[in-house]
């Protein structure tokens, strides 16, 4: 059950197939923060975890919860199929400066089966959270599971990848 | 479960048979036993090349190569998981979005589990004349002589596309 709060924003962002997962995410990492800015690398550090999040359409069914240091929360959901086709070319910017400020968070919905390793994934961000989307959300519920203290950028081996 | 969406764009279409075959892999990849942190920190790159290979119709198949990193090089190879795309499978270019995972479920239930031991790889099959796409190296896939290919059928289309999935199985 979701219930909406009188001092929340809502924005739709399309997803697959108008953008790829990744791209989704890269449109909600430009559409909360500005470039070059912390909460923006910080963000584009779990790019890869947030887009398997958005793949599996959690996003969709759950908003993503952001909380700035100050002003209204913000919740974002992904449009999918055929409606993010149309929904594309209906994106509304933000007008609130987004997280401008130190002292945000930002909790993502997840499936009970992916929990355990999502969290785990992010235990290096301690800005960043993730919910059991079977648990719904109150207006003031905007926290997850995190069970780390710092915050981290994943390192990538490429050195197997492969391409024939 | 299966869903469908009418589509008839070759770049929408391209773009959601490369996350549904991301899915795809991701979900053998847990239903077998391997290790999902190796694509999960990868996924962001790996999307990228097969969307970008996809909407410029030079992919040819998507595969998980499977080996045992205890083994002797040239003997290594444990099972493999192959997508293959075909560019032609709905000849009027307007199919379905479509994605069947219980296709994915099938396959994986088919082939088993992996030791635990096991390793592995995604490598991207293209054509010549293919965009660089950075994170990406060149690769050769190990010889599947004494496998078997077990052929599951078509698991997701769209637009023009399809993408059927088989997986290889020792057989000597």
């Amino acid at each position: 059950m979701i219930s909406e709060s009188a001092s929340a924003i809502s924005r739709r962002i399309a997803a697959v197939p108008a953008r790829t997962s990744t791209e989704t995410w890269q449109a909600i990492v430009d559409l909360l923060t500005e470039a070059g800015s912390e909460a923006h690398q910080e963000l584009t550090a779990i790019t890869s975890i947030a887009a398997i999040l958005i793949s599996e359409e959690y996003t969709r069914d759950a908003p993503i919860v952001v909380k700035p240091a100050s002003g209204a929360r913000i919740r974002v959901r992904t449009v999918h199929g055929m409606d993010a086709i149309e929904a594309i070319n209906d994106e509304t910017p933000l007008y609130s400066g987004g997280l401008s400020e130190p002292g945000w968070s930002v909790s993502l919905p997840c499936g009970s089966d992916d929990l355990d390793e999502i969290t785990t994934a992010l235990s290096g961000a301690s800005a960043i959270t993730v919910r059991d989307t079977s648990e719904g959300l109150s207006a003031s519920s905007a926290g997850g599971t995190n069970s780390g203290a710092s915050a981290a950028v994943p390192v990538i081996n490429l050195s197997e990848m492969g391409r024939s | 479960m299966t869903t469908g969406v009418h589509v008839n764009l070759h770049t929408y279409a391209a773009t959601h048979v490369a996350t549904g075959m991301l899915r795809g892999l991701r979900q053998i990849i847990r239903g077998t036993g391997l290790d999902p942190a190796y694509l999960r920190d990868r996924w962001d790159v790996l999307e990228r090349g097969i969307a970008a290979w996809l909407r410029s119709r030079h992919l040819q198949g998507l595969i998980l190569e499977v080996y045992d990193p205890g083994r002797r090089t040239g003997d290594d190879l444990v099972g493999r998981f192959d997508f293959k795309i075909d560019y032609g499978y709905h000849a009027d270019g307007d199919g379905d979005l479509w994605l069947d995972s219980d296709a994915v479920a099938f396959a994986i239930r088919k082939n088993g589990s992996y030791p635990s031991q096991c390793d592995y790889l995604v490598v991207a099959d293209t054509s010549p004349g293919r965009p660089d796409v950075t994170g990406w190296s060149t690769t050769t896939l190990r010889s599947t002589t004494g496998f078997t290919r077990q052929s599951i059928g078509t698991a997701m289309t769209g637009g023009s596309l399809g993408a059927s999935l088989a997986y290889y199985t020792r057989s000597a």
